[in-house]
């Protein structure tokens, strides 16, 4: 069989056991969603108060850029599983023990991963034909002049994230949950300088910035270099100007279609950390652990079958059993906690001090929105332990896993939201800020709940991560009123609004868990 | 102490029927199930653990109907999967200490129990070690004490002794017939022999119903004067087995030594004793035969 025809089945299969998942309805639901914002004009493209007239090259070029924007982002997460996978259904040991080799394997994955993103690229390619259809402003559908922007700029920047969450997958350190906050970190560094530089990068914002603004520039030499990819309601572009789009050059062409040959390389490069499912390479933190236990050595020590019958099972009396609420909360507790690294409580208390001492209060904000930060990776396994380690038959065949398990996991997440952001809310009761006091606790129970809801319903613990961490972004770091759930930049409305949310989301979790549970 | 299933059925997707029609009375003792690959063992045990609901009919303990209240059965359970993760970071007495909290025990008896337990599977001297560096057997005998923490009045494990050593085979088949005297154990596995050792009832399941359910000595009887042994030359073994159900051979210096089924002897086979493999595969058989003749008509 030749290498193609490997990569081939080897993409090819990761893509049907992706396609036939609900997960991939959600994801052509997140893009359909996309669509649907840009046509309601949610989402809109403006050039300080400038927008393109609605022709083909316009609609392609900001279509593209919406695609690229937000998939390069959300697609990283709904893709960075493919290795993940075959590590869980140990289509991994079997795949291992083939003729096929590390770059192989790697460049297949990318390919799956492509191929996925590149779906979700094509329902946004047909939502621009029928955008353009319905609110055409001027000419007729030009297909080459809507489409050529997905194929040479949206496709390549698919190429590119598909190929990092390969990358990502394969390097210990950045295969969970710190990978996903770190990517969210770099993307926004990436897409924020690229925005400024104008330069040709992978996403295509530099790409069309640097081409909008020199067209406009020439129509109105007053304009002000704005280019923003509005998303809200609040659109306020009052003029339009004609776009013609990009003159696609072979130069042009030959720029983006170096990011499909940077993105093999990444696929190929990841193949240098790809240990090949050998447990005994895996993960950075293996080599930490003791060896391989003997089996002999316990058996060996062991006993005879005789001996079994030696051991007396003391029999438990009817008040051995009983609620145990606060031992299960600590148990649910020491469970979030355990496989902490030594260092995570220093800056943990470093943190929490801070935010206490700290007397700038621009300082303080940016403190105690990091010490909210900190533990995203503790709160972010919450609901979700039990799928993601397999242990929901032994979990929820044990008495009152619904009213008494899932409340002891929202407690403990919670004391996790007081202890580690605890020093901003001493210091606002200190302070006599009773509303600002009032508006932490909302933030503490509102962050936990956030997890256990996401984690119930989707199982894993990155879709929170992936959320949470750009809702701290635009809350909490940039002090935007009534995203911040640390109650630092509060409205009148900030301390009901994340109680009922809190109370919604605890619903939402009570049902979720209900539903996986035989017998609620 | 009694549990009862009544007319329970599972159907997947709205059109596979895994299980149907099934009812069993069990009181204590422990229970084999046997039967082959996709008989729907699985199923029933995972509905009577309460992690799948029934499509239709009822299962009920000591009067509680599962449907109503599963506590009445998670109290009393103890549940050892065939598929089942550990916490990779925890050790054996983090993770049993765990499940006791779980389970609601308090902590001096599950301190107790839990030094009782590790002992019992064999895993004391492990016991501070991570459970992501134990091997599939440790993880398996860890199961195991879970599954006995709570003193469980209904004990269910599906396939128990998969990875363990003969030794640990053993001690484990031993350790439920002790347990069996005043609780229901529901065994279910593919190794015959470890039913053979432990089951006061044996139940037989096919295509999701009910094939035979009996006390071991009963299911032999109704096999015997069917199972003979006849010694062939090598050359006609294949011969042999197209015409007769085989359920084993032995090559010995005077041919190969056949172990067959069949109503009839052949001539120069003589009778031998009807093992539990000799009635799973009678059983069996007779029974695809009688649907074959029912599907026929």
């Amino acid at each position: 069989m030749t290498r193609a025809r490997v990569l081939y089945h080897l993409a090819r299969a990761d893509f049907l056991e992706r396609v036939r998942r609900y997960s991939f309805l959600l994801t052509l639901a997140f893009a359909a969603g996309l669509a649907f914002l840009t046509y309601s004009g949610t989402i809109a493209l403006e050039l300080d108060e400038y927008r393109g007239v609605y022709n083909s090259a316009w609609v392609g070029s900001m279509m593209t850029l919406v695609t690229t924007t937000f998939i390069t982002l959300a697609g990283f997460y709904m893709v960075k599983n493919s290795i993940q996978r075959d590590r869980q259904t140990r289509v991994g040991l079997v795949l291992a023990t083939t003729p096929m080799s590390k770059s192989l394997y790697t460049l297949g994955k990318a390919l799956s991963n492509f191929a996925v993103l590149a779906a979700m690229v094509s329902v946004l390619a047909v939502a621009a034909v029928i955008l353009q259809l319905v609110r055409a402003d001027a000419g007729s559908l030009e297909p080459g002049k809507l489409l050529a922007p997905f194929l040479w700029v949206a496709l390549p920047a698919m190429a590119m994230t598909a190929a990092i969450a390969v990358l990502f997958e394969t390097l210990p350190v950045l295969r969970g949950g710190v990978g996903n906050v770190i990517y969210f970190f770099a993307w926004a560094a990436y897409v924020g300088a690229s925005g400024v530089a104008g330069v040709n990068e992978y996403v295509g914002l530099g790409f069309f910035m640097r081409r909008m603004t020199g067209a406009l520039k020439r129509i109105d030499p007053s304009y002000n270099g704005s280019f923003v990819l509005q998303a809200g309601p609040t659109a306020h572009a009052t003029k339009t100007f004609l776009w013609n789009g990009v003159e696609w050059t072979p130069q042009v062409v030959l720029g983006r279609l170096q990011w499909v040959a940077i993105a093999i390389g990444i696929a190929w490069l990841s193949a240098l950390f790809f240990q090949r499912f050998d447990p005994a390479r895996e993960g950075w933190r293996r080599k930490k652990e003791t060896p391989e236990p003997a089996e002999d050595r316990t058996a060996a020590n062991g006993a005879s079958a005789g001996r079994a019958a030696a051991v007396q099972l003391t029999p438990l009396t009817p008040t051995a059993h009983g609620s145990q609420f606060p031992r299960l909360v600590v148990s649910e507790l020491r469970l979030m906690l355990k496989g902490r690294r030594w260092w995570w409580y220093p800056v943990a208390a470093g943190l929490f001090v801070a935010s206490l001492v700290v007397p700038d209060i621009q300082a303080r904000q940016a403190i105690a929105g990091f010490a909210w930060l900190w533990p995203v990776l503790i709160w972010s396994q919450m609901g979700a332990r039990e799928a993601r380690h397999d242990t929901q038959k032994l979990v929820f065949s044990c008495a009152h896993a619904l009213d008494r398990q899932l409340p002891a996991v929202w407690v403990a997440g919670v004391v996790v939201a007081i202890s580690t952001g605890g020093g901003l809310g001493i210091r606002l009761l200190i302070a006599g800020d009773l509303p600002g006091l009032a508006a932490w606790l909302a933030g503490a129970l509102f962050v936990p709940t956030f997890a256990l809801a996401l984690g119930v319903w989707s199982g894993s613990s990155k879709l929170f991560e992936a959320l949470y961490t750009l809702w701290w972004y635009v809350g909490p770091m940039n002090h935007t009123p009534g995203l911040d759930f640390t109650g630092m930049a509060r409205t009148p409305f900030s301390t009901p609004f994340y109680l009922l949310a809190t109370l919604a989301l605890l619903m939402a979790a009570y049902v979720g868990r209900r539903g996986k549970l035989g017998y609620a | 102490m009694h549990l009862i299933i009544d007319q329970a059925g599972k159907l997947y997707q709205g059109k596979v029927w895994a299980l149907r029609n099934f009812s069993l009375t069990l009181r204590p003792g422990v229970l084999g199930l046997l039967g082959p690959n996709g008989a729907g063992k699985t199923t029933l045990m995972n509905i009577i653990a309460t992690i799948t609901r029934a499509t239709e009919g009822t299962v009920t303990w000591n009067g509680a109907e599962l449907g109503r209240d599963p506590d009445a059965v998670r109290a009393v359970l103890g549940y050892l999967p065939q598929d089942f993760g550990v916490y990779p970071n925890l050790n054996a007495v983090e993770f049993l200490e765990y499940f006791a909290a779980v389970k609601g025990l308090d902590a001096a008896s599950a301190r107790r129990r839990i030094d009782e337990l590790l002992q019992l599977v064999n895993l004391a001297d492990v016991r501070k070690r991570p459970l992501g560096g134990y091997s599939g057997g440790m993880r398996q005998r860890i199961g195991i004490a879970q599954a006995l923490l709570n003193d469980p009045q209904l004990l269910i494990v599906d396939e128990p002794t998969a990875g363990l050593d003969p030794e640990e085979r053993v001690r484990f088949r031993n350790l439920l017939s002790d347990l069996s005297g005043d609780r229901i154990v529901i065994l279910s596995t593919h190794i015959v022999s470890d039913v053979e050792a432990t089951a006061t009832q044996i139940a037989l399941i096919s295509g999701g119903t009910l094939v035979a359910h009996a006390p071991p000595e009963e299911l032999l009887r109704e096999a015997e004067g069917r199972v003979w042994e006849w010694v062939i030359p090598s050359a006609e073994l294949s011969a042999a087995k197209q015409r007769y159900q085989v359920s084993g051979t032995v090559r010995r210096a005077d041919g190969v030594h056949v172990r067959m089924l069949a109503e009839f002897a052949p001539a120069g086979a003589v009778p031998v004793a009807a093992t539990l493999e000799d009635v799973y595969l009678h059983c069996l058989s007779a029974h695809r035969a009688h649907i074959a003749e029912a599907q026929g008509r």
